[in-house]
């Protein structure tokens, strides 16, 4: 049946076609609704979860496929960075069950990250990686990366970006086949599981290249790829993945310029690894000039440049080499239509304006919802560090990955770093090592503490660190749309799940130096973070109250706080303090705006004449 | 006829600006007219920069979800700065529908940033060849959702009036909100009828 459905929502429905028994992985924007789709579902024999990083979640789908079943694992880029140690060690021993590794790329960074192709992981690990363009390709692809993977019996990418994952559009879906309850003994083969010994791992690499060369013939025997020759001795076009799109499109609006394209022959390729030489090569030798198009780097091109040399064949390229293409950002059809007509001699279709029309833009920097309790850690911090003696600016305080990174956004400032999920806690370590003349912090969100942060604690506890370690758990992974977590309330965990306590684990870890404190309430911040600055060694504050878009989800109601408009002698020390989008500047003084404002109350800590008040 | 037909569409988070493209998207999917919408909501859960990209019209499989720039049929906005980064995005002769609220960042609250009026943007627009809708928000009525206005306004003054009449997205949003349903198509009719000046 015809389903409205999202390109993240077309693979979990293609991997229920295929009969998956076990998906596992973390969210990362544009990749996480693949799970959060398929946890909405009652799915009877099939197990899905969010797993605490993306390397166990991989390891987690590595098993199950180990014991035979089809899995899945899902991620965005960064999360294969996390992942491709074992990743790289099962792709060498091979796996039995159906393996598909779906990771979302970024092209053009509407997420935040760094902009990394990950076709590069696919030429590193010599595993398959399709990438479907449309939707309803998202979906066939996705069944047909799991016979894939079984055919050669090796894990296959399944690569996305932002563009297609996150698209809507109509898919045709078949109904979802149940996978086995249960799977015999898996086999007992340490020659292939284990990599014990150089005999073993260099048989290992044999067979990992044998598989992609079989991956290879599965493509074209499937027709996946599809190949046009044109004119001979004329203008060849390779395109992959979502540039197929782009590319049919631009021949399009050329054909509606008036510009005959009947000539030029086409090359869609649906992977860039396997390198489809034989297609290639044909292409090659049909055209004199060829445009290779395809987002981030120029994997595909330098095949093709490899090819020609080998085979003689004076061809001239344009792509990424020549700069008709850059590396950087995401494309579009006029880009491709524009490369063409440069391979064709024409004059660019060009529709730029005079001047940019975003100049005249208001900027609107990100910042923290109204009622966050992470705006409160950091007043406290703030309040605190000045109890010292210390102005914010005076001390080195990195920063983590999600929501809590915000307060490297005005008005807070604080936070100098931002690298990778867990970092903050091992990078401050460095920084303290260094002799820097201020105290050092680190802060970190709830979730990621549990993906990688927990590995940079002990680290700092066991060297006896002289550093502060803020955790501002508010009990969901919040920047990816709110998923569940090792700490989210029990009452959001599924049937079996168990919540784990962050304190429990500090304390349990060895952690002597510790305060739990409310956000909300900044005072009591600034007095833990008075007291740890004032001691030595390794101090932890976990500060936690539920995010407050989740809590007004469920209805949580806070005492409300009053304003006297009289009072208020328009200081818009509020403002600038808290940085909170529900208070307005109305003529001379403030003004509440309720709809948004969910009465934390940080607001009233501030004002210097109680016009605002908290109840109580 | 030409059936391709794309539309552009900004705003801020908490506008329900995406809620006009998922009317659009789900009016298509009723029609049988290929569709694909593809938002993209940035990392502030409100008051951040939101658009989406829809698509109406052609042929499966045969095009990306992103509009290039100069290629929009149909720009919608319901902020008046955000309409300035669509603008790029709008063919000669596309329409504008832009009902022109502001949400001041707070820089431009305190005073210590600019923020463009209504003429230097339907400037731009109109250097850029653009037909300018404007709703002046002063006329939402009171308790009235702007993106359901937005959407009357769109139906009347633009040429998705094509694809769907008056009563299809009118039956859209009944089937989609049962409980409001009379209140939203009142909105969306003091949108489909409201006044709107071209500068």
């Amino acid at each position: 049946m015809k389903k409205l459905v999202s390109g993240n929502e077309a693979l979990a429905y293609g991997a229920l076609h295929a009969g998956v028994k076990v998906v596992s992985g973390y969210p990362g924007t544009p990749s996480s609704e693949v799970i959060a789709c398929l946890l909405e579902m009652d799915l009877p024999g099939t197990f899905v979860e969010w797993s605490t990083n993306e390397k166990v979640g991989f390891e987690v789908a590595a098993g199950a496929s180990m014991a035979g079943h089809r899995a899945l694992s899902t991620m965005k880029m960064s999360g294969l960075n996390v992942c491709y140690d074992s990743l790289i060690g099962v792709a060498y021993s091979g796996c039995p069950g159906g393996l598909v590794v779906f990771v979302a790329d970024d092209p053009g960074v509407s997420a935040g990250m760094c902009e990394q192709d990950t076709r590069g992981f696919a030429v590193m690990s010599d595993m398959p990686m399709l990438e479907p363009c449309s939707l309803q390709e998202i979906y066939d692809m996705t069944i047909a990366a799991f016979d894939l993977s079984e055919k050669i019996g090796g894990p296959v990418f399944l690569r996305l970006v932002t563009n297609n994952s996150q698209s809507h559009g109509m898919v045709e879906i078949g109904e979802r086949v149940k996978p086995a309850e249960s799977a015999p003994m898996p086999p007992y083969d340490p020659a292939k599981y284990t990599k014990a010994g150089a005999a073993i791992c260099m048989q290992q690499h044999k067979d990992l290249i044998a598989r992609l060369e079989m991956s290879e013939r599965y493509i074209e025997e499937h027709g996946l790829n599809k190949l046009a020759l044109g004119k001979k001795g004329g203008l060849g076009v390779v395109s992959v993945g979502i540039a197929n799109g782009y590319t049919i499109e631009a021949l399009d609006r050329l054909t509606a310029a008036g510009v005959d394209v009947s000539g030029i022959s086409t090359l869609r390729l649906a992977a860039t690894i396997p390198y489809s030489k034989g297609q290639i090569d044909s292409l090659l030798e049909n055209c004199s000039k060829v445009l290779v198009v395809e987002e981030l780097e120029g994997f595909t091109e330098k095949f093709c440049y490899m090819e020609a040399y080998k085979n003689k064949l004076d061809v001239k390229f344009l792509g990424k080499e020549d700069g008709t293409f850059s590396r950087i950002g995401q494309f579009d059809a006029l880009l491709v239509e524009n490369g063409i007509r440069a391979a064709l001699d024409m004059p660019r279709a060009d529709v730029s304006l005079a001047e940019p029309p975003e100049r005249l833009c208001a900027a609107r920097p990100i910042g923290f919802c109204a009622g966050c309790p992470h705006r409160g850690t950091y007043m406290g911090l703030e309040k605190g560090l000045n109890a010292c003696g210390y102005k914010k600016t005076d001390v080195f305080i990195t920063g983590d990955i999600g929501c809590t990174i915000l307060g490297s956004c005005p008005p807070f400032d604080i936070l100098w770093t931002e690298l990778s999920m867990g970092a903050s806690i091992p990078f401050a370590q460095g920084v303290a090592y260094s002799g820097i003349p201020s105290p050092v912090i680190a802060t970190i969100g709830d979730s990621t503490f549990f993906h990688a942060g927990i590995p940079g604690l002990v680290n700092a506890l066991q060297h006896d660190i002289n550093m502060l370690v803020v955790i501002l758990d508010n009990g969901w992974t919040a920047m990816t749309g709110m998923q569940v977590n090792p700490g989210t309330s029990q009452e959001f965990q599924k049937e079996s799940w168990r919540r784990l306590d962050i304190e429990s684990i500090v304390r349990g870890i060895g952690v002597r130096q510790m305060w739990t404190v409310d956000p909300y309430d900044a005072g009591a911040m600034a007095d833990a973070t008075e007291q740890a600055l004032k001691a030595s060694g390794l101090k932890v504050i976990l500060s936690r109250r539920e995010c407050a878009i989740q809590a007004a989800r469920r209805k949580v109601k806070y005492p409300e706080i009053t304003f006297v408009p009289d009072s208020c002698i328009g200081c818009k020390k509020c403002i600038n303090v808290t940085g909170c989008p529900a208070i307005e500047l109305s003529g001379k003084i403030i003004a509440i705006d309720g709809m948004q404002c969910n009465n934390c109350g940080l607001c009233a800590g501030v004002c210097p004449t109680k016009a605002l008040r908290a109840a109580g | 006829m030409n059936r391709n037909f794309d539309i552009y569409l900004v705003g801020v988070g908490g506008q329900g600006i995406l809620t006009i493209a998922d009317i659009i998207t789900l009016a298509a999917a009723d029609k049988g007219i290929d569709v694909n919408f593809f938002p993209t909501k940035g990392m502030a859960q409100r008051g951040g920069f939101v658009k989406a990209q829809l698509r109406l019209g052609r042929e499966p499989g045969s095009y990306s979800p992103s509009i290039s720039p100069g290629g929009g049929d149909l720009i919608v906005s319901m902020e008046l700065s955000e309409t300035l980064k669509a603008v790029r995005y709008g063919k000669q002769g596309a329409d504008y529908v832009i009902l022109g609220l502001r949400w001041q960042p707070t820089a431009v609250m305190l005073g210590k940033a600019p923020y463009p009026d209504a003429s230097q943007v339907l400037g731009e627009i109109r250097r850029a060849g653009g037909a300018v809708h404007y709703l002046d928000p002063g006329e939402l009525p009171e308790g009235m959702r702007g993106n359901l206005y937005t959407l009357g306004a769109i139906c009347a003054h633009s040429k998705l009036s094509s694809f769907f009449s008056k009563e299809d997205l009118e039956r859209i949003i009944s089937d989609r909100w049962k409980n409001i349903a009379q209140s939203n198509i009142e909105t969306f009719r003091a949108g489909y009828s409201a006044k709107t000046r071209a500068e």
